[in-house]
């Protein structure tokens, strides 16, 4: 079942006289647990898709759905509560709350929620989010203490707190040295195993690209290629 | 929600030290000023009010006249059938002083001047005794007969000094001359300037001079146990005297323009003057004495609430704009804080919050700095300035900021802080998520 569908999606940006088309009728789906990657140059339009994904922006015509709703005419309220009840977000640069410790940045989007939960239900939980990115022994930290790479599994810890049905993660090794970018991306994919979270990641960087089910190619504001493998290809075949 | 935004907003603001000190530090400026003024006027005016109760003998003063076929005779002729009718306020009653009173020609060789004179009793006269600020002689012998204590001024006029004899000329009751000699046992500073100048003698040798007995006076004045009561406790006692109660502002607007102008200043309507029955009562109290004062007063507490408002316009001015520079630095923080879901209210009241705590934490400094200024600058002794006395209490400052002054300058600040703070809040909450998240700040 598709979680993500694109149906003939157009973004238009003005830049002063300028219109830059920066996608042109993008159309796919993403099924629910796969790990799938936008991959492409520079200006392709994978950070739009994700920006339009992730209900930050919207997009000129055509229609998102997630979950199955369109978010088309939804008000900032709506789209709101949308992102923090499905979404999760990992940035290239972190984008960490730097007056908040790592527990407190993980712990950070349940606190916006309106549902009261359990403290220790929440401790609990973090606890194990925290033991699961390896950063047990820096849970009192703050941000400028960390490393480039500790800095991204508070991210990838705090996206999940919420228990999203999707993760979206921006370039999440850009920022990274290739080891450290590989240590991430298999955490990545071991959180999508075993939490069945839906991740989506943009990448311009093909080498890693072998570590997704689910790969959509762009260039130009176009998909070009879309290509199924591993788990993803065997549902696609069944 | 609240401990979300408390904690965040708490936390921006430790985390730019340097900024904050110095927007806190200015909104402590200014609760500073505003309270050292209010405080200072405040201790100002309930010296003046404590001195002049002393100077006058009481908090709410009683004479009375009787019409005799001579004129208007000023008598309390019977003390006992008074304070019967006072009884109600017994318990609100301190002490009690009698004094008679005159406006003679004090004459010394070959000059003279016109000058009020108290009767008193001087063993019921503590109060008095202790407020005076002497400047040359010694209180020591104002009890003996024959002595006065006068205004340093007046003695200067009359070129007298301590120890020499001056003559003292005056109208009897009967509206007879009559003159009496009397030795300067002190002088005191004088207190003309805010309205008091009186001399003090005996009240039996002064009642001599007047043509009463020893033991008549003419005015009884009143101590209470608390003196701001002093309004309520004068009202009853006029309603049990049968005295028509001063005119309020509400009852001027209802007066004509002329009849109005006779009761603001004070006019007699020598016209309706007729002769009466028995004892007429007139009742004043301290604060009704303490009127221009207080007036005076006020003037100095409103330029003080002018120079509070424009330091607060100059802080709003500095708080909008670095809050302006904050939006600035936390685009990317703000898109990051939107994405993961949070509302635009929460992200305004982030900004609102940071402010009121700024302001809060300002004015709670400004507050305690005045706690300490006037902790220090009470202990210290003004004695050898005279000219001051009447300020202070026991030669020293007093502060009296009240509770509701300092609740409504805070109050204030806050509001200013908010008012500030509102339009880089609102600006930040209607950040769109996406520009925030691709800044590159």
């Amino acid at each position: 079942m598709a979680i993500i569908e694109l149906t003939d999606v157009r973004k238009v940006y003005t830049l002063g006289k300028t219109e830059v088309h920066a996608l042109k009728g993008v159309s796919f789906e993403i099924a629910s647990g796969e790990f799938a990657s936008l991959i492409g140059p520079s200006g392709s339009g994978k950070s739009t898709i994700l920006n339009l994904i992730g209900c930050i922006d919207q997009p000129t015509s055509g229609v998102v759905r997630i979950n199955g709703t369109a978010t088309n005419g939804m008000n900032d309220r709506e789209l709101t509560t949308l992102r923090h009840q499905t979404l999760g977000f990992i940035f290239q640069s972190f984008n960490l709350i730097p007056v908040l410790n790592v527990y407190e940045n993980i712990e950070f989007p349940l606190l916006l929620g309106k549902t009261a939960v359990p403290k220790a239900e929440v401790h609990d939980w973090i606890t194990y989010l925290v033991e699961q990115v390896g950063l047990q022994d820096h849970i009192k930290h703050r941000p400028n203490e960390l490393s480039g790479g500790q800095r991204q599994r508070v991210a990838i810890a705090r996206a999940l707190v919420t228990r999203p049905a999707i993760v979206l993660a921006d370039e999440p090794t850009a920022n990274l040295d290739s080891k450290t970018g590989q240590t991430i991306l298999e955490l990545m994919k071991k959180m999508n195993e075993e939490l069945n979270t839906t991740f989506i990641f943009s990448t311009h960087d093909s080498t890693i690209v072998g570590l997704t089910d689910h790969v959509i190619r762009l260039l130009d504001g176009e998909v070009v290629e879309e290509t199924f493998q591993g788990r993803a290809a065997a549902e696609a075949r069944s | 929600m609240l401990s979300v935004v408390l904690k965040i907003s708490a936390r921006n603001v430790w985390r730019q030290k340097k900024r904050s000190f110095l927007l806190a530090g200015a909104i402590a400026f200014s609760m500073f000023v505003i309270t050292i003024v209010n405080g200072l006027t405040g201790g100002v005016v309930d010296n003046i009010r404590v001195n002049f109760s002393h100077a006058l003998g009481g908090h709410v003063f009683i004479s009375g006249s009787e019409y005799r076929e001579q004129g208007i005779v000023y008598l309390i002729a019977d003390e006992q059938a008074l304070l019967d009718s006072l009884a109600h306020y017994e318990t609100s009653i301190e002490s009690i002083t009698r004094r008679s009173q005159a406006m003679p020609s004090l004459i010394f060789g070959s000059r003279q001047a016109m000058q009020l004179v108290y009767g008193v009793d001087f063993s019921e006269e503590d109060k008095l005794l202790s407020s005076l600020v002497v400047t040359q002689g010694s209180l020591e012998r104002v009890t003996d007969e024959q002595t006065i204590i006068l205004p340093r001024t007046v003695a200067e006029r009359l070129g007298v000094e301590a120890g020499e004899t001056v003559l003292m000329r005056l109208d009897t009751i009967t509206g007879q001359r009559n003159v009496g000699e009397v030795i300067v046992a002190a002088l005191i500073e004088d207190q003309e300037r805010y309205g008091i100048s009186a001399a003090y003698v005996n009240r039996s040798y002064l009642n001599s001079l007047l043509g009463l007995r020893p033991e008549e006076y003419q005015a009884l004045n009143l101590f209470l146990t608390n003196m701001d009561d002093a309004d309520e406790v004068g009202r009853g006692f006029r309603e049990a005297l049968g005295v028509p109660q001063p005119a309020t502002l509400a009852d001027i607007k209802e007066m004509d323009e002329e009849e109005a102008v006779r009761e603001l200043f004070g006019m007699a309507r020598v016209e309706e003057i007729e002769p009466w029955e028995g004892i007429k009562y007139q009742v004043t109290t301290i604060n009704q004495i303490m009127e221009p004062v207080e007036a005076a007063v006020n003037v100095l507490r409103t330029i003080g609430l002018a120079i509070f408002i424009i330091l607060l316009v100059i802080t709003a001015v500095g708080i909008t704009n670095t809050f302006r520079m904050i939006l600035i630095e936390r685009t990317k923080e703000i898109g990051t804080m939107r994405a993961f879901g949070m509302q635009q209210g929460m992200v305004r009241n982030i900004f609102l919050m940071e402010a009121l705590l700024l302001s809060g934490g300002g004015a709670l400094v400004g507050f305690v700095l005045y706690g300490v200024v006037s902790l220090v600058l009470g202990q210290i002794s003004w004695d050898t300035m005279p000219a001051m006395q009447f300020f202070l209490d026991q030669g020293r400052i007093t502060f009296d900021a009240t509770a509701r002054e300092v609740v409504l300058n805070t109050c204030l600040i806050l509001a200013m802080s908010l008012l500030a703070a509102n339009f880089p809040a609102k600006a930040a909450a209607k950040l769109s998520p996406v520009k925030a998240m691709s800044s590159n700040l």
